[in-house]
């Protein structure tokens, strides 16, 4: 076509002689872009390039127009059915795009509020059984306290209860913070919100990380370590569950905070010339992962929560006891027949496994 | 003015009623709004050659929005619904591309 202007517009004979030879009725179609039905293929092509007018535009410029004021009032009244019908289209489409697009993120947002009012209802109810583990903790010193055995007995327990971490203590130590790398944030096409991107792998910490810290820690010679505030007995597991740690079962989030009592003039430095710590100090600088480790004139640590005694029930009480220790045996009656209750669980399990 | 008025009416009506587009349409919502904004571009050029016609306007916008819309929704039914999606997506995008060149020569003779 851009051939046939430049030739139309040359003065060259030759080619005005060679134009006339192919026919005018030829020449016309090419000038106005008309396919030609012998080349269809490169035809719809070249249609599809060239003419992006919809024909009925120039098919209706040829016809005769109603140029009456009825007709210009038919037409103006159709143009603005048509206008309300496409912004009708339009806004319906994008109102659709905005409910869908924040669906998944509403029910995203759901879950995570009823994962955090089941946080809630759990650590309230780990407060109320820290505050009656508090008082059962003082009656029984106090009842103890009666005899010279009970003296010795509650010694015992104080100490095995220290040692298995169930009593809630303070002192001087460190603290400890590891977190993920922060990743940044990226804004949504559709909704337009900022949505955080996830952190590179290689920046998060995963499980093992706190463990050796941990380790670390022990080894340095720290007597009562919590992460997350989740104190740390013999039995605690910190374990993986997909992206989450789980610290005896209950998820902390990063910054994970670990905190341990200990003697800072000798806990301080013998964690920060540790493996693990010198480790991670060198990924703060590699992977952009946090981590900080101060010395605390005061920390305080929660006690663990109890170990559930799955196979184990209590020895029954004596039966030879001393008037003043018989009520709180008599006492100890009704914890004991609670106790016993779990012992058909591990049976109804076994009965349940084969 | 009219026309322009029954446009933000349409855009008001559609924002405020939110319509709740039904499921089985809502694969083709996102093809008939290309078609449509074909049509809008088409229409567009149209009135800058000075050969606008409004009942051309009006059935060239409908029926790209149903044809858009059936042959999704036969390829749908035929396992090629996506390719013909893509297919009408790159015709419509082609000759939107194409209007809107001619439109910006009209407007800025560049």
């Amino acid at each position: 076509m851009s051939k046939g202007e430049h030739a139309e517009g040359a003065p060259d004979p030759l080619i005005q002689r060679a134009l006339e030879l192919r026919g005018g009725e030829d020449r016309e179609d090419r000038t106005r872009h008309r396919p030609r039905f012998g080349a269809m293929s490169t035809s719809l092509l070249n249609e599809l390039m060239t003419d992006h007018l919809d024909g009925g535009y120039s098919a209706a410029a040829h016809r005769q127009k109603d140029e009456s004021p009825r007709g210009r009032r038919k037409a103006t009244a159709l143009l603005a059915v048509g206008l309300l019908l496409l912004g009708f289209v339009l806004a319906a489409s994008y109102r659709g795009t905005m409910r869908q697009a924040p669906d998944s993120e509403r029910t995203r947002q759901a879950l995570v509020r009823d994962v955090q009012d089941g946080s809630a209802l759990t650590d309230s109810l780990q407060r109320r059984a820290e505050a009656l583990s508090t008082q059962l903790t003082r009656e029984r010193d106090a009842a103890l306290a009666a005899s010279r055995a009970g003296d010795r007995a509650g010694a015992e327990v104080r100490r095995l209860e220290e040692a298995a971490a169930q009593r809630a203590v303070h002192g001087p130590g460190i603290t400890v913070t590891v977190g993920d790398a922060s990743g940044g944030d990226r804004v949504d096409p559709g909704t337009g919100q900022r949505v955080p991107t996830p952190v590179d792998d290689n920046g998060r910490i995963r499980d093992r990380d706190l463990q050796a810290l941990v380790n670390a820690l022990w080894a340095a010679g720290a007597e009562a370590i919590s992460i997350g505030g989740q104190r740390l007995a013999p039995t605690t597991t910190i374990r993986a569950a997909g992206e989450a740690i789980l610290v005896d079962l209950r998820p902390v989030q990063s910054p994970y905070g670990i905190e341990a009592v200990g003697d800072p003039a000798t806990l301080l430095p013998r964690f920060a010339d540790s493996e693990a710590a010198r480790r991670f100090q060198s990924y703060t600088g590699l992977y952009g992962i946090q981590f900080s480790v101060r010395a605390a004139d005061d920390v305080r640590l929660r006690a663990a929560t109890d170990p559930d005694l799955r196979y184990a029930s209590p020895v029954p009480a004596p039966t030879t006891v001393s008037p003043s220790t018989s009520g709180s045996a008599g006492s100890s009656g009704s914890p004991g027949g609670s106790g016993s209750s779990p012992a058909p669980k591990p049976a109804g399990s076994s009965g349940g496994g084969p | 003015m009219i026309p322009a008025l029954a446009l933000a009416v349409g855009v008001v009506l559609g924002l405020l009623f939110e319509p709740v587009v039904p499921l089985w349409l809502q694969p083709y919502l996102p093809i008939a709004v290309v078609a449509a904004l074909d049509a809008v571009f088409g229409g567009i050029r149209a009135r800058l050659d000075g050969i606008f016609d409004s009942k051309v306007f009006v059935v060239s916008f409908v029926s790209n929005v149903l044809v858009a819309a059936l042959i999704v929704f036969l390829g749908d039914k035929l396992g090629v619904g996506a390719q013909l999606s893509t297919g009408v997506v790159v015709v419509l995008g082609i000759r939107i591309f194409g209007n809107a060149a001619a439109i910006r020569r009209h407007l800025f003779r560049a």
